[in-house]
């Protein structure tokens, strides 16, 4: 039913209702004694003439089809309501979601920089104590190679002595006749001679 | 009187082959007197230390009495005489053992006996030990002696 339908309609409910009221007027001032009885079944009588069977069919069934008209157009609203209700209600839940993510994922992230911070951290310290260490180590390892370097310098100076006086020894020992040597020999027994004069004495 | 013993005589083995000799004199001249006269014998052979003892100390070795007393003499050197101990880097010369022995016996002892040995570490110079004492004139005591001077130059050495 469309609105031209429905404007007829009303039109025609209207037209009723004043012919009826015109009628009703003019039968009260024609009848001066018992008009209203008649009257009334006169109205009685025109409106089951016009509210017959079949117009109340017709308004019946134009009312169910105005009905079901509208109960569409609700159930378009509706449903146009509804998938709007569910597209704002994606967003929604698509923004909360990427919210919460976002936040969830910047936790995330700070916890990982704060870690990433910590062994950074740690990595430094360890690298400073290994730093020093080696630093320490290397000032005792100088230390320990002066005194060893000094040790040995010191060990071959007398080991020096010794070879030069074994080779001295080996070189020349046998090469020396000892009559070269037996004024240095009486000399020495010379200087040594009160003690061995006293030692002998003492001996017998 | 004490004896006089040659420059040849250095050792106590010296002394003991001395005696020896004197013995077997004395032996042969013991048996020469009780064989009968003409009888061919042949004499020991003397050698020249025990001819130098006789003779610097004025013993006849014919006489027995002197030959006794040299006996006495040499048994008393044996048993009595200082000893020192001497050693050389080599074999000494006789030449060079005959001086040190005549210094001894001219300033320490007459009757200094010397036991050589040898001790080829000490390069040169000589070890004598009498018998409490020790007395090292080698050239390695020298060398010892000296080594901080070595020591020295080598370390001068080093710092150049």
């Amino acid at each position: 039913m469309n609105t031209g339908g429905l404007i007829l309609v009303v039109g025609s409910l209207l037209a009723a209702t004043l012919s009826f009221i015109w009628l009703a007027f003019r039968v009260g001032s024609g009848r001066s004694k018992h008009p209203d009885i008649a009257l009334e079944e006169a109205a009685k009588g025109d409106v089951e003439h016009i509210f017959n069977n079949e117009f109340r069919e017709e308004l019946r069934n134009r009312g169910r089809l105005h009905f079901e008209k509208i109960i569409g157009e609700n159930a378009m609203f509706l449903q146009q309501d509804l998938r709007q209700t569910t597209s704002q209600l994606n967003d929604y839940m698509r923004t909360e979601i990427t919210r919460t993510l976002q936040e969830e994922f910047k936790k995330y992230e700070q916890s990982i920089t704060d870690a990433k911070q910590l062994a950074l951290d740690s990595i430094e310290k360890t690298s400073a104590t290994i730093e020093q260490q080696r630093k320490l180590l290397g000032q005792q390892l100088q230390s320990q190679a002066a005194e060893q370097k000094a040790i040995i310098v010191e060990r071959f100076e007398q080991e020096m002595a010794a070879i030069v006086n074994h080779y001295i020894l080996r070189a020349i020992g046998n090469q020396i006749d000892l009559s070269d040597q037996l004024d240095y020999i009486l000399a020495e027994l010379e200087s040594n001679r009160e003690a061995m004069i006293e030692d002998i004495k003492r001996g017998t | 009187m004490e004896l006089k013993l040659p420059e040849a005589v250095i050792s106590k083995i010296d002394v003991a082959r001395l005696m020896r000799e004197l013995n077997s004199l004395d032996d042969f001249l013991v048996q020469a007197s009780i064989r009968p006269p003409g009888t061919s014998t042949q004499p020991p052979r003397l050698t020249r230390s025990l001819e130098l003892v006789a003779k610097d100390n004025k013993y006849n070795l014919l006489d027995k009495d002197h030959r006794r007393q040299l006996q006495a003499q040499l048994n008393l050197i044996m048993g009595q005489s200082p000893q020192v101990h001497i050693s050389f880097a080599a074999e000494p010369s006789i030449a060079a053992l005959n001086r040190i022995v005549g210094w001894f016996r001219s300033n320490i002892h007459p009757q200094t006996l010397l036991q050589v040995g040898l001790q080829p570490t000490i390069g040169a110079g000589c070890l004598v030990r009498t018998p409490n004492l020790m007395f090292d004139i080698s050239l390695r005591a020298y060398l010892k002696q000296e080594e901080p001077y070595l020591v020295k130059l080598i370390q001068g050495a080093g710092g150049e």
